[in-house]
């Protein structure tokens, strides 16, 4: 037992319970376990399909496959981290701060990721990358630069032997 | 479950107790999750972007994951749906642990926690296999644009396996992010077997059922759900999508 708590309320042993409430939470736990199992062989049978069908990329198989995974991630926040059982105002402070931020990201992603792989900006972008890397070739090349160009060969003839 | 019993909004924040409900550990335990959420969340973000600025020269994960221990055949992504499995299997056998500690059931806590560290050992190994076989790449290997330090040029060769600058398999960045990403989720599966073997021979000791409550499993439970959780997103960012 703690000792120091004095009449403040002790939550480690709120969350103890009986016999009968443990196997009916044990069956709530198994059926959530057998859903996410049959939402992931669902999904590797459409990924295994998908090749051969002209699914690959596209729009409907993605956002098929984002919405199997948050429904997944919601069954294992809401039942097997228990969140969906604490009060409300834990799962606001949980969930909230992260939802906002990653819809941002989100966002994000997509606005600039588009963007940036429109032709015309790429080709901008990597005459960018290009310089950088040339800056950096020319600072290091008289000191490991050479060597390590050098082992890189010698790797792929040995591998080419077997 | 008096714990659960929704309490009047004036009352829960006048003081002497928890707002939340839940425990000091508890809580704080969910706050170094959510800290931890939005490292994964950044570094998805920053894959998704550069996915989106390459999106014809990326390469499809069932092109890439194709091998099986034990198996000469062509099996994509069989392993890696495996691996889900051992893993969410892993997590079941978890809760189930947590939900013996609140019927203060030793025997069954040691039990269930038992397969949960199979499972996470079982998970590790995996990973080790799977970056082996993306390291090593295939016998015939392919033609890829490498970066010449001597030239300053783009020059073909051919490119075995996947490295920190060359991939055989499709720009370098996609290897970059596998190890990355996979790198850091397994570091913490392995950190969470560790820490699941030391509150493991706590339950032995009889540590918990000493102090009344096994509420250190719970908590230990949160950071591998949490584990399980992230990689139910790098499994579908990296390997369906």
């Amino acid at each position: 037992m703690s000792e120091f708590h004095d009449d403040y309320p002790q939550y480690e042993l709120m969350a103890n319970h009986s016999e009968e409430e443990g196997k009916k939470i044990r069956r709530t736990l198994w059926n959530v376990f057998w859903i996410m199992l049959a939402i992931t062989i669902i999904e590797l049978i459409i990924g295994s399909m998908a090749p051969s069908h002209g699914w690959s990329g596209t729009a409907w198989l993605q956002f098929l496959f984002i919405g199997l995974t948050v429904v997944k991630a919601g069954f294992i926040v809401m039942a097997f981290m228990h969140l969906g059982h604490e009060v409300k105002f834990m799962k606001y402070v949980v969930l909230l701060p992260y939802t906002i931020f990653m819809l941002y990201g989100i966002f994000i992603i997509l606005n600039e990721g588009i963007y940036s792989g429109q032709p015309v900006n790429k080709a901008k972008m990597d005459h960018i990358i290009i310089d950088q890397q040339k800056a950096l070739t020319n600072h290091d090349l008289h000191h490991d630069g050479a060597a390590a160009t050098e082992g890189h060969k010698e790797g792929h003839k040995e591998e080419a032997h077997h | 479950m008096s714990h659960s019993t929704e309490i009047d909004s004036k009352e829960a924040w006048s003081g002497g107790q928890s707002p939340f409900r839940v425990s000091y550990g508890k809580m704080m335990m969910w706050f170094f999750l959510i800290s931890d959420a939005l490292t994964f969340g950044g570094l998805l973000v920053s894959y998704g972007f550069i996915r989106h600025k390459w999106p014809e020269a990326w390469p499809k994960a069932e092109h890439v994951f194709t091998h099986f221990p034990f198996v000469e055949q062509h099996l994509p992504l069989a392993y890696v749906g495996l691996m889900t499995f051992i893993l969410i299997m892993s997590s079941v056998t978890m809760v189930l642990a947590v939900e013996a500690g609140h019927r203060n059931d030793k025997k069954k806590v040691i039990v269930w926690m038992f397969w949960t560290i199979v499972g996470g050992a079982t998970f590790v190994g995996s990973q080790a296999w799977e970056w082996y076989h993306f390291i090593h790449g295939t016998a015939e290997g392919a033609l890829r644009q490498v970066w010449d330090m001597e030239t300053g040029k783009y020059v073909e060769q051919i490119v075995y396996g996947a490295n920190m600058t060359v991939n055989e398999y499709g720009p370098a960045q996609f290897a970059n992010y596998f190890f990355f990403i996979t790198g850091f989720h397994g570091f913490h599966v392995f950190s969470g077997v560790i820490i699941n073997l030391i509150i493991f021979l706590n339950v032995i000791k009889g540590t918990y059922e000493r102090r009344g409550h096994y509420e250190m499993i719970e908590k230990v439970g949160l950071y591998w759900h949490f584990v399980d959780l992230v990689w139910v997103f790098v499994f579908t960012f990296f390997y369906l999508l």
